[in-house]
């Protein structure tokens, strides 16, 4: 299979580096587009990161669809290249939720984290989990909050999986956001109420309540 | 004015005592270890009874090494937790003692506090994400508005335990990280083990027992051990690596006993080498348990007016450093 433009030389601006791959915008077919490429982790040995990169990029392609035809805003999928790990995805722009909270007060925490909610709880109703929601991987565009990178989701209904995904957010919120994060959680978790009903909220928030008992030294408050 | 604090760490095998000057000085780092029978891991109890013994003599030592008199002190600091209660309990019964004796405040630290902050002061760290790791924590942290928060961590087991439990089952005794290393150092045969990261989460349970089982089906305990150390590394690098991107910062730090791990140190400043970031490695001697940590965040803690009425001085087992404010980074 050729697949023009993907290769070591994309050509365009690094937009972002992330844990595991790098974003890079560049052109497919006239269209400007995101060029996902997971290039290979040197720290890792070759027989753990090969396999890791090839499967989190098959998945991840495989999810992006699944989590659109749930409701949920993420980028279209241009192209996918197995061999080079490499992902060709829509151009979403907008601003990053990781920086827009920084910028946040509790009030206008409400509706991003609302909507944040709604969309974490069509996921799961979709019998998915996303695996990787620290504001880093939303963007707003246009009053829109689309989901980015979907190197970690998998197909689960296991409530055990809903509620892990639900930690992570709780995690970046007290940790890197620490002076909204209560406001944001209250938004957050309304907005998955409203999308999941109560009964399902409550358990997955009771199994959330579980998993951080497990944390060393903990005290859940 | 320059002043003098001295530390009492007792949160687990180790029972040690330090004298660190205000401007960062360390004038003494004197210690007991515990040593678990083959097979076995640290038994409270009995590493409390190791302490008790000890007391006297690391006392002693580590303020006659310091070149100060009892009279030079300003404060003692004590780790209050969090670790095994009847370890935390020694160190705590003789740090009262010696603040009620002298008539001088008594502070208590957050032993994993402890970790950063001695760290930051050896190797210069500013803002750094930290990895601690060790028999009691596994832990990506960095400072933001007033603590160091927890940005990841072990969902089971630490890091530690994950490789003392495996020596263990091969009838070796804790702590095994240095003898698993040396093991590994000779295979480069990698038997597949599972590999579990959740977000930014690591889980240790499932490793643990497929590096047991592969033992058990007669696999050799240096290419188990070689598989078991890659496998669990990368997972930490990796979730190391996501704090790194996220939160942007320049400064990578290890911490904790794991942290003498050189495979370890050498896949963490591959993965900051992407980023452009540099990695701070502790001192042998001062990565794991030791007095100096107490102290050096003594001196902190009390500069900042932090300290504790002897009635109220007791011990936390179960005590996350997110609970905890830093006011001298404020």
């Amino acid at each position: 299979m050729t697949s023009p433009g993907v290769d070591e030389t994309v050509p365009g601006r690094l937009l972002y580096r992330g844990a595991e791959a790098d974003v890079v915008l560049g052109d497919w077919q006239g269209l400007p587009a995101v060029f996902k490429v997971r290039k290979p982790l040197t720290y890792r040995l070759a027989a753990i990161d090969r396999e890791i990169r090839r499967q989190r990029t098959a998945h991840e392609a495989e999810m992006i669809r699944h989590a659109k035809r749930a409701g949920v805003a993420t980028p279209f999928l241009y192209h996918l290249d197995l061999q080079t790990s490499t992902i060709v995805m829509e151009y979403v722009g907008g601003k990053m939720l990781r920086d827009l909270a920084g910028q946040m007060t509790a009030n206008d925490a409400e509706e991003p984290f609302f909507k944040f909610g709604e969309g974490v709880a069509r996921l799961h109703a979709a019998g998915m989990m996303h695996g990787d929601l620290t504001t880093a991987n939303l963007v707003s565009r246009e009053g829109t909050l689309v989901f980015l990178d979907f190197g970690l989701a998998h197909r689960t209904s296991r409530l055990e999986d809903h509620a892990v995904d639900l930690r992570l957010i709780k995690e970046t919120l007290v940790g890197a956001h620490p002076g909204i994060a209560k406001a944001a959680l209250d938004a957050l978790f309304r907005g998955y109420e409203a999308v999941a009903g109560t009964p399902k909220s409550r358990r997955v928030r009771s199994q959330l309540r579980n998993i951080e008992r497990r944390g060393r030294y903990a005290r859940v408050t | 004015m320059k002043c003098l604090v001295i530390g009492v760490e007792s949160t687990a095998h180790t029972f040690s005592v330090s004298v660190v000057s205000s401007d960062g000085e360390i004038l003494s780092n004197s210690k007991s270890v515990y040593k678990a029978p083959p097979g076995g891991g640290i038994h409270p109890f009995e590493a409390s009874q190791n302490h008790l013994a000890a007391a006297p003599s690391v006392l002693t030592e580590a303020l006659r090494s310091s070149g100060t008199e009892p009279g030079d002190l300003s404060a003692v600091a004590y780790a209050m937790g969090p670790g095994l209660g009847p370890c935390l309990r020694v160190g705590a019964v003789a740090a009262r003692t010696l603040a009620a004796s002298l008539g001088v405040p008594l502070v208590p630290v957050n032993h994993a506090v402890g970790h950063i902050e001695l760290g930051c002061l050896l190797t210069g760290a500013e803002d750094p994400v930290v990895l601690l790791v060790s028999g009691g924590h596994t832990m990506i942290i960095a400072y933001s508005g007033l603590r160091w928060r927890i940005l990841g961590e072990s969902l089971d087991l630490t890091l530690g335990q994950l490789l003392d439990q495996f020596g263990r089952h091969h009838g070796m005794a804790s702590p095994c990280g240095r003898a698993i290393e040396e093991s590994a150092s000779r295979s480069d045969h990698y038997l597949r083990l599972p590999y579990s990261v959740k977000g930014n989460d690591v889980s240790f349970s499932g490793l643990l027992t497929a590096s047991k089982s592969l033992l058990d089906r007669g696999a050799s305990f240096e290419d188990v051990s070689y598989s078991l150390q890659e496998t669990s590394f990368s997972m930490v690098t990796e979730v190391t690596e996501r704090a790194l991107a996220f939160t942007g910062k320049k400064e990578v730090m290890i911490v904790g006993g794991v942290a003498a791990n050189k495979r370890l140190s050498q896949m963490m400043s591959a993965m900051a080498e992407r980023h452009s970031a540099r990695v701070l490695a502790v001192p042998l001697e001062y990565s794991g348990d030791c007095g100096a940590q107490i102290a050096w965040t003594g001196v902190l803690a009390y500069e900042s007016g932090i300290e504790v009425p002897v009635a109220e001085s007791t011990v936390k087992q179960s005590w996350r450093l997110d609970v905890v404010d830093i006011p001298w980074r404020g």
